[in-house]
């Protein structure tokens, strides 16, 4: 017997807000958090725009000594953690944290601290700090938090860039079912970078203005940053710790195009297998899911292979399902996506609002579907699904569903 | 059909048409890339012959470090492992992971044709990847600005471009991921690949993965102070649970699993190596670049993965020649086996492997290879053993011993640790 399991806190920063009552706030108006660069000089670069985090001050969250040792990465990963831990409201005394882990999805990590580390260093100046070293490693900001609270159950990270976090939470949703932890800390984190931005824009997936998913106008990503965790629990745990419970995690789905390293199946074949895959885990039929939190990543490939993928699947029905593209506003935050995503599509069950798509002014007739165009929409929505597809063909897709607890 | 099920559950089991069954996952094949054989057979005989595959580093100036060895690989001939068309798009660590994989699959004659490539599956585990790559790609653009910036490098640069070359080349379309957790990120592909087969979600899953010793890398680990003989006066070496260990020694490699259901290998007339028969996993949280420095939580790992304690005769340790590491370790075995510590052989194969965060893979298929003949590598390099480390380390000569069970430990700096159980299979 499968157990249950069930999200009991979220926490968020992104270009749109640093808390969730912002964040959401931010969807539900349709605000833009896409910005001109700062974090780096973008003025080499053919395009200047990101959805870059702002208002963060670092030295509100930590101490001087703290801000030298950690990433850009970190420090969102961290102050989302801390919000989601304290909106679980653990009862510190009689958790046990031997039973509560951590998996994040990650997808550069902290390589701006390396990149700042190697700049120095291949022009010959010795001032940078090896301590910005520490960030190689992609298990980073998991320690991090890890460490921060004592948590000493399960410990990993995925690298699937775009789809690690959504990556993540399928597995803390297999580690609960392994019965090795009660709570798993999950979702991603991820800092805008020069790799990051200029790898994409050498492959010419960015868009200079904005971001416009399933937009005729499209020609791609807007990159984005932040964090969004989700705390996972076993049903029964949170039950008897009279948890607040956000909403449930039914099921996920994992698979591979195996079809080319950058470009998506252009039939919507491996979008279609994976959310079969998912509903199939989840135990739910097309006919209940009522929203979909889309991939979303306005490239000109993308939206056109997740728009077959969903008709594959939902055939005639696939039009009356709201679809969400908040990369419109968040930006693609290629390993924190997954994560922020679906701190999204969770509160979108809770709420019964839809997040828009904005930016959307002229209909592609190969994307014919409900965008939810530029305005959110309120809707009792019982099952969503949130969809991430990875370079390569690596996709994800998650099952959530309003909790009841019947 | 599906809602009928759904409505009707009580309150905290969910029962859906998959749910979990209990498949024995067995290892079918075995796929290896190393500093000291490239292939199954070649590995073997070195390893048992106590062969060390650390040298003076080759191919990049390592005169400003107090470090000067590595355990690289030899030369490959990638075209020998991978269509030319593929060949052409990956990067050093993408050739030698899917050369690896190749091997496995030729190793453990599964006939891709006759498979559903849905019910297939890769799990990666890398914890630097392509550093290489991103390397050159940031220094191209230190030079030349945005113009600089190579695609072609950049699409094969991210962490799952691995798993994607490999679903690519061979045509594997299920579960398919990449994690990336320094030590512990090809033995978190194993537990994993473990967990789904046990349910039945894939027949077969290909995991396990590897690291290059890339330049860059290199430089990362001395300014970490990592690497051997750190600012002592001691010899530079790997010498695990060695007196006068003072850190690691680099290596690189890849090394793959062929998993599989029992029931599908057995379809398969396959031959089967051993069983993969339980994990354990378990965080420490002593600091950031920091070891379980009491060895609980690793002892922890070892409990949860070996179900039966009193059948396990042999641990493939994670012992690194770090001071820290290689006396936790001790402490957690002990902890875990009390007095039957004494009678448990233990062999550190990183002490000819070197050490990199993609070395379970290989250190696993040397696993399955001494349940298989009962042989024991001998841990090279350590000459005295640390009193504190007073367990039974084959030193010198691989030893002849019929192994009923046996772990995988790996722990990663920063605090996760992962154990492996193997059974011998009859």
């Amino acid at each position: 017997m499968r157990k249950r399991v069930v999200i009991t806190g979220l926490g968020v920063v992104s270009a749109v807000g640093n808390s969730i009552p912002e964040f959401w706030n931010s969807l539900i108006e349709g605000k833009d958090g896409t910005k001109e660069i700062t974090v780096f000089d973008p003025s080499p670069y053919r395009t200047k725009m990101a959805a870059e985090v702002s208002d963060f001050e670092p030295e509100a969250h930590f101490s001087k000594k703290e801000i030298r040792r950690l990433s850009r990465c970190d420090h969102f990963g961290i102050v989302a953690f801390r919000e989601a831990w304290k909106s679980a409201r653990f009862d510190q005394a009689s958790l046990d944290k031997e039973k509560v882990g951590v998996v994040l999805g990650a997808g550069s990590g902290g390589i701006l601290s390396v990149e700042k580390y190697f700049r120095d260093f291949y022009q010959g100046l010795k001032r940078s700090s090896p301590s910005f070293l520490i960030s190689y490693s992609l298990a980073t900001t998991t320690d991090h938090i890890a460490i921060e609270s004592g948590l000493k159950g399960p410990r990993t990270t995925t690298a699937t860039v775009c789809s690690s976090s959504s990556a993540s939470i399928g597995v803390a949703y297999e580690m609960i079912q392994t019965g090795l932890t009660d709570v798993m800390v999950t979702g991603g984190s991820d800092s805008l970078c020069e790799v990051s931005y200029s790898g994409f824009g050498s492959l010419k997936l960015i868009d200079p203005e904005s971001c416009k998913p399933f937009d005729k106008r499209r020609q791609g990503l807007i990159i984005g940053e932040g964090a969004g965790i989700l705390i996972l629990e076993e049903l029964e745990h949170a039950l008897g710790r009279d948890a607040p419970i956000r909403s449930e995690l039914l099921g996920y789905g994992i698979c591979a195009d195996a079809y080319h390293l950058t470009a998506p199946e252009p039939n919507g074949e491996g979008v279609e297998r994976v959310i079969r895959i998912a509903l199939d885990h989840a135990g739910i039929t097309p006919e209940e899911v009522d929203t979909i939190n889309a991939h979303g990543t306005a490239t000109p490939f993308n939206d056109i292979a997740e728009t077959r993928g969903i008709k594959r699947v939902f055939g005639e029905r696939a039009k009356e399902i709201p679809i969400s593209g908040i990369k419109s506003m968040v930006g693609h935050c290629l390993g924190s996506a997954g994560g922020i995503e679906a701190v999204a599509t969770v509160l979108t069950l809770e709420s019964g609002v839809i997040p828009p798509t904005i930016h959307y002014e002229v209909p592609d007739p190969l994307c014919d579907l409900n965008y939810t165009p530029n305005q959110s929409i309120k809707r009792d929505v019982r099952a969503a699904l949130s969809n991430s597809f990875a370079f390569g063909g690596n996709n994800v897709c998650l099952v959530f569903k309003k909790f009841s607890s019947e | 059909m599906y809602n009928k099920t759904f409505k009707n559950t009580p309150n905290s089991e969910l029962q859906t048409p998959n749910s979990p069954k209990d498949h024995r996952v067995v290892i079918t094949g075995l796929g290896i890339v190393s500093s000291i054989g490239v292939g199954k057979e070649e590995f073997w005989e070195n390893c048992l012959q106590g062969i060390s595959g650390i040298r003076p580093i080759r191919g990049f100036d390592v005169s400003l470090y107090r470090s000067r060895l590595g355990a690289q690989l030899p030369e490959i001939d990638f075209k020998a492992f991978i269509k030319p068309a593929n060949l052409r798009r990956m990067d050093r660590i993408g050739r030698i992971v899917v050369s690896t994989v190749r091997l496995a699959l030729d190793d453990s004659g599964i006939d891709l044709r006759r498979e559903d490539p849905n019910r297939m599956g890769i799990l990666i585990g890398t914890g630097l990847g392509s550093s290489d790559t991103v390397d050159q790609f940031f220094r191209s653009l230190l030079k030349d600005g945005p113009t600089g910036a190579a695609p072609l490098l950049f699409q094969t640069a991210v962490p799952n471009a691995i798993a994607s070359h490999c679903s690519i080349e061979y045509g594997i379309k299920g579960i398919n991921l990449t994690f990336s957790h320094k030590e512990t990120s090809t033995e978190m592909a194993m537990a994993f690949a473990y967990h789904l087969l046990k349910e039945g979600r894939a027949d077969i899953i290909l995991a396990g993965g590897g690291d290059e010793l890339s330049e860059p890398l290199y430089h990362v680990y001395s300014m970490l102070s990592a690497l051997s003989p750190g600012r002592g006066k001691g010899l530079e070496g790997m010498r695990p649970f060695g007196q006068d260990r003072n850190g690691i020694v680099l290596g690189e490699g890849g090394g793959i699993l062929v998993l599989e259901t029992l029931e599908h290998a057995e379809k398969r007339g396959s031959k089967i190596y051993a069983e993969m028969a339980g994990v354990g996993l378990s965080g420490s949280t002593d600091g950031i670049l920091r070891y379980d420095l009491k060895g609980d939580s690793i002892a922890k790992a070892m409990s949860l993965a070996a179900k039966e304690p009193s059948t396990v005769d042999y641990i493939s340790a994670a012992a690194n020649s770090t001071p820290d590491l290689d006396r936790a370790e001790t402490l957690a075995i002990k902890k875990v086996f009390g007095e039957r510590a004494k009678e448990i052989s233990v062999s550190g194969l990183k002490s000819m492997l070197g050490e990199f965060d993609g070395s379970g893979g290989i250190r696993a298929c040397g696993v399955a290879l001494t349940l298989f003949h009962g042989l024991i590598p001998p841990t090279i390099g350590t000459e005295h053993l640390d009193p504190q480390c007073d367990l039974d380390v084959i030193l010198g000569q691989s030893k002849k011993r019929e192994i009923r069970s046996a772990l995988l430990n790996g722990c990663s700096n920063g605090g996760s640790n992962i154990s492996v159980w193997f059974k011998r299979y009859e």
